[in-house]
C-alpha cells in the first residue's frame, strides 16, 4: 500500500480514505504467491474484497491448478476466476461485488499490527512475515506441474529474443515487418481501394455541385472533402499497423523490447521505463508523454517527456507514408529509417539534456514483470485497431476537417476579403511565407505551401497531408495507384508539382517528424513536466534539433547525389545551425560553471567541519 | 438556391465540429482523437496497457 508514483498515491489514498463500498483485487493468478501479498494488505482495511483470479485460463494449459473455495474461506472473501481477454468470469465477479458491498468485510486473514514505519530492519521482517504467511496459503491451495525455476519453452525464447546482442537486432527486423506489412504489402492495397471509393463519392459531390458556385464548390469539394479524403485514405495503413503493434503487445514480445533497451538507456541517463512511453508515442504522444509519470526521477521523468515525441507516432503514419510512397519506390525502408533515427535522436538528447542539466551518471535498477508467452488473440487485436481507428475518423472529421476548411478559405481569401486572384495573394500565402524563408536551407526552394503545411501541422501532423492537398492542386490523389504507377522511379511529376527534390522530401518529411509534435502532446508535456523552463527548453530541443538534422540531410544529401546546392541558403542554414549549437555550449558551460562552483562550496564546508571537528 | 445549401452544408459542418469539441472537453476527455480511445477513460496513459504493466514493475 505504499505508494511510488503520483498515480499509485492517488489510487492508495482513494481506497484509504474515501470508504468504498466494495474493491475488487484482480489477481495474477499465474503469479499467486507474489500477488497476494497485496490483497492481504487489502483485507486488513475493513473494505470488502472480492478477487479475481485472472489468467486462469493460462494456468488450465499450464496444469496448475487453484482450489478457490479453500482460497476463498482462507481470505475470508470471494474468489473467481476471471479470464480478461474474453470477458470469463466478469458477470460472476461483479454480481459477488454487488453481494458483498451489501455486508461487511470478515476478519481479516492476516493482521500486521502496529509498527515504526520509519525503520527499515522493522518493516523488512513484517513484510518477510507477510510473505511467509502468504507461501503457506498458496502451498496449501495451489498444485503447479511446471514451477518458476523450471526452464521451459518461453524461457528459450527470451534467452533468444532478449539476448545482449541478438535483442537489437532482432527488434529491427520485427519493426521493419511491421511496416512492411502496414505500408507495403498489404496497407496499401487497401488504401488504393479505399482511395478509389472516397474519390467517387468526391467526383459524385463535384458534379452535383456542377453549377453552383466554383467558390463554394472548390471550398466543400476540393476543401473540405479533398482533405479529408487525403488523411482517410491512409487509414488502411494506420489500422494495419495498430493491428500488429497490438499482436506484438498481447504476445508479450513489446515488454521484452523494453528489457532488451533498458542497458542501453541507463547508459544515457534514462530510466529502464522510459521505454515504455516511448513504444506507446508509437501509437499517439500524448499517452506517451503522459505514461512518463510512473518514473520516479524527476529528472529523469521530465527527460523522458522531453524526448518521447521523437519517436513519430499514429499520427505521423500519414506524412511518413505520402513522402515514402510517392518520392521512394521502398515505403518500408523509410518508414523504418524515420523510427531508427528517432531511437538514435533519443539517445543524442538524453546525452544533451544530461549535459544541460548537469547529471552525473548513477546506478539504477530496472524491474518489470515479464508476461508468458501466448498466442495473440487476434479478436483481441481486431477490437484494438477498430477502436484506434475509429478514434482516428473522429479526428479526421473534426480537428482536421476544420483545419482543412480553415486553409481553404484563408487560400481562397485575400486580407480584404475577396477572392484571391492568384494563390500567392491569399490569407494563407502571406502568414506562411515567412516561415517559408526558414525552410529554404532544407528543401532549397521558397514554398508557402510546404511551410503552411508544417505550420497546420502543429494542431496535429495529419494536417501536414491536408494541407499539402489542399494548397497543391493535383496532390490529392497521390496515393492513387494509377498515379503511383507513372511516378514510380524518379517521382518526376510529384517533384514537379512540389517543386522539391527527393533529398528534400526526405528532409522536409524529417523535419515534420522531430519538430516539436501537435499542440495536444505539448500541453501533455506541460502537465508531466510542471516547468516552463523544461517545457520551452523542450520545445527548443525539438525544434533545433528538427531544424539541424533536416539542414544536414539536405545539405549533405543534395552534395553527395551531385544536385544543385542553393548555396545562399546552404550558409545561412548554416549560421542558425551554429547559432542554436551555440546556445547549447553557453547553456552546457553555464552548467559546468554551476557545478563546479557547488562542488568548490561542498570541499569547502567538507574541511570547515573537519576542521571543527578537530579542534 | 444551390449556393444557399452548399453555405448551409459548410456553416452545419463547422458548428457541429465545434459543438462535437466543446461537448469532448467538457466530458473531460483530454485528447480527442487519441488512438488509445477510450482505453484509458479519456484520461491519457493512465491506463494503458503498458502503463498498466509498468505499474507492477
Amino acid at each position: 500500500m505504499s505508494p511510488f508514483t503520483g498515480e499509485e498515491s492517488i489510487t492508495s489514498s482513494y481506497v484509504m480514505q474515501e470508504n468504498p463500498d466494495v474493491i475488487i483485487n484482480i489477481v495474477d493468478a499465474t503469479n499467486l504467491s507474489r500477488s497476494l501479498f497485496f490483497t492481504t494488505q487489502l483485507l486488513e482495511l475493513g473494505v470488502p474484497v472480492v478477487v479475481a483470479l485472472n489468467k486462469s485460463d493460462l494456468n488450465e494449459k499450464k496444469g496448475t491448478k487453484i482450489d478457490t473455495e479453500a482460497l476463498s474461506q482462507k481470505l475470508g472473501c470471494p474468489v473467481i476466476n476471471t479470464v480478461s481477454t474474453a470477458a470469463g468470469g466478469l458477470k460472476a465477479v461483479v454480481q459477488a461485488a454487488v453481494a458483498q458491498a451489501k455486508g461487511a468485510q470478515s476478519v481479516p486473514p492476516y493482521l500486521q499490527g502496529d509498527i515504526d514505519l520509519t525503520d527499515k530492519a522493522v518493516v523488512e521482517a513484517a513484510d518477510r512475515r507477510r510473505f511467509d504467511f502468504v507461501n503457506r496459503i498458496v502451498k496449501e491451495v495451489e498444485t503447479r506441474r511446471v514451477f518458476t525455476k523450471d526452464k521451459n519453452f518461453g524461457d528459450k525464447i527470451d534467452a533468444v529474443l532478449t539476448n545482449k546482442w541478438l535483442g537489437i537486432p532482432i527488434f529491427a527486423v520485427v519493426m521493419f515487418l511491421v511496416f512492411q506489412i502496414s505500408q507495403v504489402w498489404v496497407g496499401t492495397p487497401l488504401a488504393d481501394i479505399l482511395v478509389g471509393w472516397l474519390e467517387s463519392f468526391q467526383g459524385w459531390a463535384g458534379g452535383l455541385l456542377a453549377d453552383a458556385s466554383p467558390l463554394l464548390s472548390a471550398i466543400l469539394v476540393d476543401g473540405v472533402i479533398g482533405g479529408v479524403v487525403a488523411v482517410v485514405g491512409f487509414l488502411p495503413l494506420v489500422m494495419v499497423m495498430y493491428f500488429l503493434i497490438a499482436l506484438l503487445e498481447d504476445c508479450g514480445y513489446m515488454v521484452r523490447v523494453a528489457v532488451v533497451l533498458d542497458p542501453i538507456f541507463k547508459k544515457v541517463g534514462l530510466s529502464g521505463k522510459s521505454v515504455i512511453p516511448f513504444v506507446i508515442t508509437v501509437g499517439c504522444a500524448v499517452p506517451g508523454i503522459m505514461a512518463s509519470r510512473t518514473i520516479r526521477n524527476e529528472r529523469e521523468r521530465r527527460a523522458t517527456a522531453m524526448l518521447a515525441p521523437f519517436m513519430p507516432c499514429g499520427a505521423k503514419i500519414p506524412v511518413i507514408a505520402l513522402f515514402a510512397g510517392v518520392f521512394f519506390n521502398d515505403a518500408g525502408w523509410v518508414s523504418t529509417l524515420m523510427y531508427l533515427s528517432g531511437i538514435v535522436l533519443i539517445f543524442l538528447g538524453a546525452l544533451l539534456v544530461n549535459k544541460i542539466a548537469g547529471y552525473k551518471a548513477r546506478k539504477s535498477f530496472f524491474i518489470i514483470e515479464l508476461p508468458e508467452y501466448k498466442i495473440p488473440s487476434f479478436w483481441g487485436a481486431f477490437k484494438s485497431m477498430c477502436s484506434r481507428g475509429w478514434a482516428y475518423i473522429v479526428k479526421a472529421a473534426t480537428i482536421i476537417l476544420l483545419c482543412n476548411m480553415a486553409v481553404q478559405l484563408m487560400q481562397t481569401f485575400t486580407w480584404g476579403l475577396q477572392v484571391a486572384e492568384t494563390a500567392q495573394a491569399s490569407i494563407l500565402a502571406s502568414i506562411a511565407l515567412p516561415f517559408a524563408y526558414l525552410l529554404v536551407p532544407i528543401v532549397g526552394v521558397l514554398s508557402w505551401q510546404l511551410a503552411a503545411a508544417a505550420v497546420t501541422g502543429f494542431i496535429a501532423k495529419e494536417n501536414v497531408v491536408g494541407t499539402l492537398a489542399v494548397c497543391f492542386v493535383g496532390l490529392e490523389n497521390l496515393i492513387n495507384m494509377e498515379e503511383l504507377v507513372l511516378l514510380e522511379g524518379a517521382g518526376a511529376e510529384v517533384a514537379g508539382i512540389m517543386a522539391i527534390t527527393k533529398v528534400a522530401a526526405l528532409a522536409y518529411l524529417m523535419f515534420n517528424l522531430y519538430t516539436p509534435p501537435c499542440f495536444a502532446a505539448i500541453g501533455a508535456m506541460n502537465a508531466e513536466m510542471k516547468s516552463a523552463k523544461w517545457v520551452w527548453g523542450g520545445i527548443g530541443l525539438q525544434l533545433a534539433t528538427g531544424y539541424t538534422i533536416a539542414y544536414l540531410v539536405y545539405t549533405i544529401g543534395t552534395i553527395v547525389t551531385g544536385g544543385p546546392l542553393n548555396v545562399g541558403a546552404a550558409i545561412g542554414g548554416l549560421a542558425a545551425v551554429l547559432a542554436m549549437a551555440g546556445v547549447v555550449i553557453t547553456l552546457i558551460m553555464k552548467t559546468n560553471k554551476k557545478l563546479k562552483e557547488e562542488y568548490a562550496l561542498s570541499s569547502a564546508k567538507q574541511i570547515t567541519v573537519q576542521i571543527g571537528a578537530g579542534s | 438556391m444551390k449556393n444557399a445549401i452548399v453555405s448551409l452544408v459548410l456553416i452545419g459542418i463547422a458548428a457541429a465540429i465545434v459543438w462535437h469539441l466543446i461537448r469532448a472537453k467538457q466530458r473531460g476527455e483530454t485528447c480527442i482523437g487519441c488512438p488509445y480511445a477510450k482505453q484509458c477513460g479519456g484520461k491519457c496513459g493512465s491506463g494503458s496497457i503498458a502503463a498498466d504493466r509498468e505499474k507492477h514493475s
